[in-house]
């Protein structure tokens, strides 16, 4: 008895649905890229689980690798943007003392 | 084996010359504007072997193609990235002298990253291109001026947070979309969707569409772009807001008419949508900016919006104007920019007082950011007039005619706020009158755009007919 | 349906009754001395206790950072390293390493561009 993949389709979804609804409540920049990173590992969970699907549907065991091998890459793109994003956010520090959304609005009409 | 790699030697001489510029920086570093002027010049030999090495062909399993199409985008992006290199070589040596390799070597993964997109037929390679074009981006955005006013640093680390924070949104949304896109159709290959796919794949390619949208900031996607342009330092402004935008539109290309053709039912009513709204609300809003760098950031939403219209005429010949359309913004918003650049270096920031009398102070730029805002409004005999009267013509050939007639109305709005700024920098009296100094850099960067424009406005015949091959990679038949 | 969560559902009994089993086992049977070091949550290294706010060098973040980067690196290694044997039956053993060694010697050149900026100096 195994769990079917559209569990785990549902499970990224529901991920991804947190991540979407956190990145626009929360305020705090940190939060923020959390929710980002949440999102991105929903995507990865769903190309996973497809691949698995895809896997056990195919008679004579061949492997589908296609999932697995984008979800690498998509380790790849989070690791950069969590790189990129905290040094952002601690320039963002250094020269403004804050890390709360609400208070970058210097920019505007 | 590698009997491949030879279609990619533009792109490994691009980051090679990014490698060489960070070393040298790190291990022998050169004061004043040697990294700069080399790496114009390494970057103008790269551009001019592009006429030379001539590679055509296809990776193994359809990666990546090399064709027209490939060629066309990558002399743009060179075109684009030594005119943005330039054009930052007097600004980054004045004001940043101790740290200018990374920006340079920044720009130039950035360009690697356009330049290998135009060629990706699979979504991994498309992907990860797509990246390493974006993130070199956000760091450039909050590139830090430590000498200027106190303010400059914050707004430009701002701009930088929110160009990184919709952009990173924008990709988890593409990665999402592309996990179900992938796992119902079990191709990693972009032209795999085919005739009526499952309903999940549709879900997930308007995710895609929307994480696109953000890059090339169309309405109602468009929230980042005035607020990055005006904080962030305005020559890589001028290259943020051509290069890749150029190159997200070259992506949405291969995508929808290359990968997705035959279901244009689905996302054509899309497309139409973010056409109109971007030229509506981009017009629109720019009137009342008192900002110039807002103001050509509305500006440029609205051009997406007529760029998104050619596009969605779904022919060759609309895919050749949306090219040409493109080509010649490159050209024009660089040399705005750069010319706002050069009357804001003195100081007084960028709003549109500041350059109230510039013609007279300085009638080579008050002259030339005259013809930049033509070709930005489209009046006849600059680049833009051609543009703007092609993707027209595509567009109702198409039977988008309701959306004609909304472009060109809009299109006489534009025309108001262009003129409005041409006419300050005439008419109106500044509170200076001697000529406003500029760099040797900044004045080629200047003149080259100049010439573009003005030559192109004379003779578009071959850059038509170069756009028209290009297309032909993409969409074949008429 | 639901019995497939069933192995979830042990595993997770497994791991809360290790637990408590630890702690009951060292309470009944471990030797008790009462002293100010026994009465911490970390009988070694950092001090527990004090404002959570405190300042961190910002070293800590930039090694954190080099940290996540190098460390992606070793995921593709792994992929070359599991596949490596039957790549070179099929006869791309060459190839697919000269791309794994263009690879890591960029990240190499990388390194050295971090080393030589400072980057990897922790009092600075």
């Amino acid at each position: 008895m195994t769990v079917p993949s559209s569990h785990l389709l549902i499970l990224a979804a529901i991920l991804f649905s947190i991540g979407v609804a956190g990145f626009f409540l929360r305020r705090n920049v940190i939060v923020v890229l959390m929710c980002i990173e949440l999102m991105l590992n929903a995507a990865n969970l769903s190309f996973l689980a497809a691949s698995r699907m895809h896997s056990l549907d195919t008679p004579g065991g061949r492997i589908d690798l296609q999932g697995p091998i984008f979800a690498i890459f998509v380790i790849v793109v989070a690791a950069v943007e969590a790189a990129v994003g905290l040094a952002l956010v601690i320039a963002l520090y250094r020269r403004k003392q804050t890390v709360s959304l609400d208070d970058v609005v210097d920019l505007k009409d | 084996m590698s009997a491949w790699l030879h279609l990619f030697t533009l792109e490994l001489a691009v980051v090679a010359i990014a490698l060489l510029v960070l070393l040298w920086d790190a291990f022998a570093p050169a004061a004043g504007r040697a990294v700069g002027w080399t790496t114009a010049l390494l970057l103008g030999g790269v551009f001019a072997a592009s006429f030379f090495v001539d590679g055509r062909g296809t990776v193994p399993h359809g990666v990546f193609v090399r064709d027209e199409w490939v060629v066309f985008h990558e002399r743009l992006f060179l075109a684009a990235g030594i005119l943005g290199v330039l054009g930052s070589i007097d600004w980054l040596a004045t004001r940043t002298p101790k740290r200018q390799a990374e920006y340079y070597a920044l720009l130039l993964f950035s360009l690697a990253g356009m330049m290998l997109l135009a060629g990706a037929r699979d979504w991994i390679l498309l992907v990860t291109c797509f990246e390493l074009m974006s993130m070199p981006l956000y760091v450039l955005c909050a590139y830090g001026k430590q000498d200027g006013p106190a303010s400059e640093p914050k707004l430009a680390a701002e701009a930088g947070l929110k160009l990184f924070i919709t952009g990173a949104a924008s990709s988890g949304l593409t990665l999402f979309g592309l996990a179900l896109v992938v796992g119902m159709t079990g191709t990693t290959h972009v032209g795999g969707i085919g005739a009526n796919p499952a309903p999940l794949t549709i879900v997930g390619m308007l995710f895609v569409l929307a994480g696109f949208g953000f890059k090339v900031g169309a309405v109602p996607f468009h929230m980042w772009v005035p607020d990055t342009y005006q904080g962030a330092p305005t020559p890589f402004v001028a290259f943020l807001s051509v290069a890749p935008k150029a190159a997200g539109l070259a992506t949405l290309a291969i995508v929808l008419l290359g990968g997705w053709s035959a279901d244009s039912s689905v996302w054509l009513p899309v497309l139409l949508v973010l056409a109109g709204a971007s030229m509506v609300v981009g017009n629109l809003f720019a009137l009342p900016q008192t900002d110039a760098r807002r103001l050509l950031g509305f500006s440029g939403v609205a051009q997406i919006g007529y760029a998104l219209l050619a596009l969605g005429a779904m022919s060759r010949g609309g895919l050749a104007m949306t090219l040409f359309f493109v080509a010649t913004y490159v050209f024009t918003n660089l040399g705005v920019f750069f010319v706002l650049h050069a009357a804001a270096e003195e100081g007084g920031g960028h709003s549109l007082a500041r350059i109230a009398g510039l013609s007279r102070r300085s009638p080579w730029l008050g002259g030339a950011l005259l013809v930049f805002l033509l070709s930005l409004a489209g009046i006849p005999f600059v680049a833009g007039f051609w543009a703007k009267l092609f993707v027209f013509m595509e567009a109702w050939n198409a039977g988008l005619v309701g959306l004609v007639v909304l472009g060109v109305a809009l299109a006489v709005i534009g025309l108001y706020y262009y003129l409005t700024v041409a006419r300050s920098t005439y008419m109106a009296d500044g509170d200076r009158t001697t000529p406003v100094p500029t760099g040797f850099a900044l004045r080629a960067a200047i003149l080259v755009c100049l010439i573009f424009v003005v030559g192109l406005g004379l003779w578009p015949r071959p850059l038509v007919e170069a756009a028209d091959r290009a297309a032909a990679g993409i969409v074949s038949g008429r | 349906m639901v019995e497939s969560y069933l192995p979830v559902l042990i595993l997770f009994v497994m791991v809360v009754a290790f637990a408590f089993a630890n702690m009951a086992l060292s309470e009944l049977g471990g030797r008790k001395r009462k002293n100010v070091g026994k009465g911490e949550p970390y009988e070694c290294g950092m001090e527990p206790e004090g404002n959570a706010r405190l300042r961190l060098s910002i070293h800590f973040y930039l090694v954190a950072v080099l940290f996540i980067l190098f460390d992606v690196e070793s995921v593709f290694l792994v992929l070359w390293a599991v596949g490596a044997r039957s790549f070179a039956e099929t006869g791309v053993g060459v190839f697919v390493f000269a791309e794994i060694a263009a690879f890591v010697g960029l990240l190499a050149l990388a390194l050295a561009y971090v080393w030589r900026k400072g980057g990897l100096e922790w009092d600075r």
